[in-house]
């Protein structure tokens, strides 16, 4: 799937790129509470701890990641609301 | 939200690490994810550790803040400082005393801290612990000369140190080809204008490309003008050119043959049964002949408890001899079996590429360096029988 793809799947996007640790987390953290259960959240982001500490926190929050996609440098999200 | 005009109190490593000798306890706050965590933290005799990620904090919920002391100083680490810089604002907001550790688990990885092992008229032993990752490093010095072993990837750091005490560097030694992390034995040996040794075999071994002066062909080298000899003792084993030096019948620097808590591991090469014999005929015939009284310094240990009183890493032989009956009296095939069954398929993380930068292979830049190096030490064999 193409990132366009993925975005046009979103009912939130939030783009973190160019902000490192903690940002994108906290950034999607504050769009997924605006969500409602089930809608889809697209995170955008170039910080490399990302790969790590947005699976974790998703899990943590019950969250589900349902795809990481990694072109050029940028990683994208794509997580369901619980 | 939280304001970001106000400054976040912050700590340098080295102040944290001067605490961490201090006596009283150290609490730290790790805000890194589970795994990370799990992986690689600060450890210290007066350390006590909690970890909360960093964002479990974004809910302001109570019970997670509830978990913090509100009499202690809070010290808050995270990978690279961002998130402890965060949750420190969020805790002081709320009456904790919080310091974010400069530079986090990152910085924590690049320091030094020298410590005096032995000082009299002639000789002078420095160790140099790199506390994040275990690896140690010295400095053997008489009569202002210094001969420096395994010396890591910061090398300004070994020119200041000298240049502070009028010392000049005559030597540059690594006792093997490390595969943990990124050895300083070239560059600083090329900035301060003195030959780099290090055993052919390990060059050879990777197909080097590397200039240096082959240690193996050299029986002493001398430091000073009085009568320090370094012995060089071939001592194959955890790599096929692994080298010791004995320092004045006293120090015996081991390289990664033996450490406080064990042997080095002879499998990275990816023969484990023949380096396994290899560190059997070391074991039996080399260091036999040491006596019991000398001070075994290791290149790298695997846990702060291997720390001593006085803040070194090292031990009698007599008393490594006493607790790890792989130094005793034992047969070829018992000690073989005991080092093969110990053979971890935990490689140091990014360990072929490091190697590749030590014979001189590949160049990398230094944020890659860096990178590369970051978390734990992998290098020992722990005692079978522990």
């Amino acid at each position: 799937m193409t990132v366009q793809e993925l975005l046009q799947k979103a009912d939130k996007v939030v783009d973190a790129t160019g902000l490192s640790c903690p940002m994108p987390v906290v950034r999607a953290k504050k769009a997924i509470d605006a969500l409602s259960s089930g809608q889809i959240l697209v995170v955008q982001a170039t910080d490399r701890g990302s790969l790590k500490d947005i699976p974790a926190w998703a899990k943590q929050a019950g969250h589900e990641l349902m795809e990481t996609h990694e072109a050029d440098g940028t990683f994208v999200y794509v997580i369901r609301k619980r | 939200m939280v304001q970001e005009t106000k400054p976040v109190p912050t700590i340098p490593i080295d102040e944290l690490v001067k605490r961490m000798h201090g006596d009283e306890d150290v609490f730290i706050l790790d805000v890194r994810n589970a795994d990370d965590y799990a992986g690689w933290k600060i450890e210290g005799e007066r350390v006590r550790s909690v970890n909360i990620p960093y964002f479990d904090f974004l809910d302001d919920d109570e019970s997670v803040f509830a978990r913090l002391p509100k009499d202690k100083e809070i010290h808050v680490v995270c990978a690279k400082g961002g998130s402890s810089a965060y949750v420190t604002e969020l805790l002081t907001a709320r009456g904790y005393r919080a310091v974010s550790v400069e530079g986090g688990m990152e910085a924590w990885s690049q320091s030094l801290h020298p410590v005096v092992v032995h000082e009299d008229d002639k000789l002078k032993v420095i160790q140099f612990n790199r506390l994040g990752k275990g690896c140690l490093s010295y400095f053997i010095v008489s009569e202002g000369e210094a001969l420096v072993v395994d010396a890591l990837r910061r090398v300004d750091f070994y020119e200041d140190f000298a240049r502070q005490n009028g010392w000049t560097i005559r030597h540059v030694v690594d006792t093997h080809i490390h595969a943990d992390h990124i050895s300083g034995g070239r560059r600083l040996a090329d900035r301060v204008g003195a030959p780099y040794f290090v055993s052919s075999h390990d060059i050879f071994t990777h197909q080097g490309a590397l200039r240096f002066e082959p240690l193996e062909q050299h029986k002493t080298l001398r430091v000073g003008a009085v009568d320090v000899d370094v012995i060089v003792i071939p001592t194959p084993g955890h790599t096929p050119g692994s080298t010791s030096l004995l320092v004045d019948n006293r120090f015996f620097l081991s390289g990664d043959t033996v450490f406080v808590s064990g042997l080095g591991r002879p499998d990275l090469g990816g023969k484990v049964s023949e380096w396994a014999q290899d560190l059997y005929d070391t074991v039996s015939n080399k260091l036999k002949a040491l006596s019991d009284d000398v001070i075994v310094l290791p290149a790298h240990y695997s846990h702060h408890t291997e720390i001593n009183a006085r803040g070194v890493v090292g031990a009698r032989l007599g008393d490594l001899r006493r607790i790890n009956e792989l130094l005793r009296e034992i047969d070829r095939k018992a000690f073989t079996a005991a080092v093969e069954a110990s053979a971890s398929t935990e490689r140091p993380p990014n360990f072929e590429k490091i190697i590749a930068i030590n014979v001189g292979k590949l160049t990398v830049a230094p944020e890659e360096e860096i990178e590369l190096e970051i978390g734990p030490n992998r290098c020992a064999v722990h005692h079978a029988t522990a």
